[in-house]
């Protein structure tokens, strides 16, 4: 097992883990809340008798989501790496699927920072980078760092190509 | 040269056809199945249709006085809009390549369409002249050649196209341009053609159909007669009709396929790749051999048995209705000969013959990956039962059947994968029942990704994904090449800057 290919090294803020986990919290804690309005009617009107069959499964896989939400911020985190030169920007993510992304600078269209009301409570921002091709997120940074990058590629990306 | 010109007056005349064309069925509704009816509906309808025509009409007459077009020494300068007004300017450098097309509307009045085609995205991505002159065709052409090849070439390009109104014209101004035609289909050529379009074939099972439900038709009461007599007198009938309606679908391929492809020409300059077809709306496309993103050679199933291949431009402008068509070469083109124009119309191409195989690995974790579609599909066989030919007890030999083909196809896959890197270019392949072969430059390729999941990993493989300009964008992989091939890919990609001129 080679460990070769890219290996940027700049990791994303630790609070993201934070952050996901707070996102992942409020989304079961809504599905909670929907699952027991629908088990209420379940009983209220008594439905047909698989639908109840349908939620309890819908309740196992909202644990198992539930778990697996719990674990993955901290994978995700320890696998998220990125980093720029004045070529390129690299990027690289995922513990299950590792992908790796190798965008020219001279390619990105533009570039700007967003922060949802999640990450602000955590004074974080989202890098986000497009190209003619596709988008791509670098999700939590300080917003030091986020802006230094945003600035940064942003005067990398000037740069234009020969239509060769 | 440079003033504001109106378009050619026919466009409104244009504008109208296609207005009739779209309320072509209100217009059968109102005026022929109604042709006799006294309803209110239908009385009013017409004259509310008549009033709307009358109010098209003025406003296409407005139109045409209002919208008008500039060549100015670098753009395209656009006026359009009668109540709101639009002015739009298109550079001449941002125009990836031309289409011209001659309708059968365009060919009644001697005139052309032309459009020119940028890769930025939304609505003003092209400049389209739906109606003029062949002549202002040729001179809007050469005003965008002009300024994208540089100016010393301005001279030479007037003579660049061909003048279809006078084919003897065409073989003076090769001499002169250095144009020269590569391809043109032969007879032989395009009837061979017309087998891989094997879509006549598939009548046949309707054409059973169709004897069962005459075998209906017959007279019962000749069963009486002696069962062998009837069925030879019948079988003499079915084979005619068979033979009959084979022969007719054969012709009508032919002449369908020689419509489509029997005029077709190849040519190329220095600068230029043309390519010219159809013999009753014939389209002419021209693109900038550097403005060529990448190149494909396809070949499906058919085209694998008789030894033919499509090759295909990736172009970073928009195509149009019938974009699958335009970019390609001769569809049909011999293998040899697709790979031998490849390399006579883009000199700056270079395809090889010496690609890697996958390795063993990729094999076996391949064959043994779970296939969605077949569960999914045994699923749907398990429940629905399909009454297919009154086999519904059969429906696990369709799921084998299909697994079978699933097998069949990875193991072909397997087999027909290749991939290398030769210099500058990256050449991929890949295809089961059809092959894919992928050609690009370096500096062409837009952005690379590698992936692994963890199989991958304990098996030292890697998924490679490659990004080219077009419309839509192209993305092209190569599943399962060994880690280390991934890595020396990444490592040749963060190379590219030796090829690239900055502005």
């Amino acid at each position: 097992m080679s460990e070769s290919l890219l290996s940027p090294n700049k990791k994303l803020s630790k609070k993201a883990v934070k952050v996901w986990r707070l996102t992942e919290s409020l989304s079961n804690v809504i599905s909670i809340i929907v699952l027991s309005i629908l088990f209420y009617l379940d009983y209220y009107f008594s439905w047909v008798y698989w639908i109840g069959w349908i939620l309890i499964g819908l309740v196992v896989i909202g644990i198992v989501g539930g778990i697996w939400g719990y674990i993955k911020p901290g994978l995700l985190y320890k696998h998220w790496r990125y980093d720029i030169s004045e070529e390129f920007l690299q990027l690289k993510s995922g513990a299950i699927k590792e992908e790796h992304q190798l965008v020219p600078m001279t390619k990105i269209q533009s570039v700007s920072t967003k922060q949802g009301p999640l990450l602000r409570k955590y004074g974080l921002y989202a890098v986000t980078v497009q190209t003619m091709g596709s988008t791509h997120t670098i999700p939590a940074l300080e917003k030091a760092v986020a802006t230094e990058l945003r600035n940064t590629i942003a005067k990398y990306a000037k740069v234009e190509e020969m239509e060769e | 040269m440079n003033e504001a010109k109106r378009h050619h007056p026919l466009q409104i005349a244009y504008d109208l056809w296609g207005f009739i064309k779209n309320t072509f069925f209100i217009i059968v509704i109102l005026f022929v199945f109604q042709a006799g009816s006294d309803s209110w509906l239908v009385k009013y309808g017409r004259i509310a249709f008549l009033t709307l025509v009358a109010v098209t009409i003025i406003y296409l007459v407005f139109k045409w006085f209002t919208n008008k077009y500039t060549l100015t020494q670098t753009a395209f300068v656009l006026t359009e809009g009668v109540f709101s007004k639009k002015r739009k300017t298109v550079p001449y450098s941002k125009v990836q390549h031309a289409k011209r097309e001659t309708k059968l509307f365009h060919r009644i009045f001697r005139v052309t369409s032309i459009s020119f085609e940028t890769s930025s995205q939304g609505d003003d991505s092209s400049v389209t002249f739906h109606v003029v002159t062949p002549a202002e065709a040729i001179r809007l052409e050469n005003q965008v050649s002009q300024q994208n090849a540089g100016v010393e070439d301005a001279d030479q390009a007037v003579v660049d196209s061909v003048d279809e109104t006078k084919p003897g014209s065409e073989v003076e101004s090769e001499a002169e341009t250095g144009r020269i035609v590569h391809f043109s289909p032969t007879k032989k050529e395009v009837i061979k053609a017309s087998f891989t379009s094997l879509s006549f074939l598939a009548v046949i099972p309707i054409l059973g159909s169709q004897v069962n439900k005459f075998d209906d038709i017959l007279p019962n009461d000749q069963q009486a007669e002696g069962m062998v007599g009837f069925i030879l007198d019948r079988w003499w009938l079915i084979a005619l009709t068979i033979i009959l309606i084979v022969g007719l679908l054969m012709i009508g391929g032919v002449i369908w396929t020689f419509l489509k492809y029997g005029k077709y020409e190849i040519a190329s300059d220095k600068d230029k790749v043309y390519i010219t077809k159809g013999v009753l709306e014939e389209t002419a496309f021209s693109i900038t051999k550097k403005n060529v993103q990448a190149i494909q050679i396809q070949q499906s199933f058919m085209k694998r048995i008789l030894g033919l291949a499509e090759v295909k431009l990736v172009v970073a402008g928009a195509l149009g209705d019938d974009g699958a068509d335009v970019n390609s070469l001769y569809p049909f083109l011999p293998v040899k000969k697709a790979q031998q124009l490849v390399e006579e119309i883009l000199p700056s191409y270079r395809l090889t013959d010496s690609m890697e195989s996958l390795p063993r690995e990729s094999f076996w974790f391949r064959m043994l990956r779970p296939s969605w579609f077949w569960i999914i599909a045994t699923g749907v066989l398990f429940v629905w039962k399909p009454d297919l030919f009154g086999l519904s007890e059969y429906w696990w030999a369709f799921s084998i059947i299909l697994l079978i083909l699933i097998v069949m196809s990875r193991v072909l896959d397997y087999k027909h994968t290749r991939y290398t890197i030769n210099d500058t270019f990256i050449q991929l392949k890949t295809g089961g029942f059809g092959t894919n072969l992928f050609l690009s430059k370096r500096s062409s390729v837009i952005e690379v990704g590698v992936s692994r999941n963890i199989i991958q990993k304990k098996l030292g493989l890697a998924s490679l994904a490659t990004v080219n300009r077009a419309k839509p964008v192209l993305h092209t992989t190569m599943d399962d090449v060994p880690v280390e091939w991934a890595d020396e890919f990444l490592a040749w990609y963060q190379d590219r800057n030796q090829e690239i001129e900055l502005k």
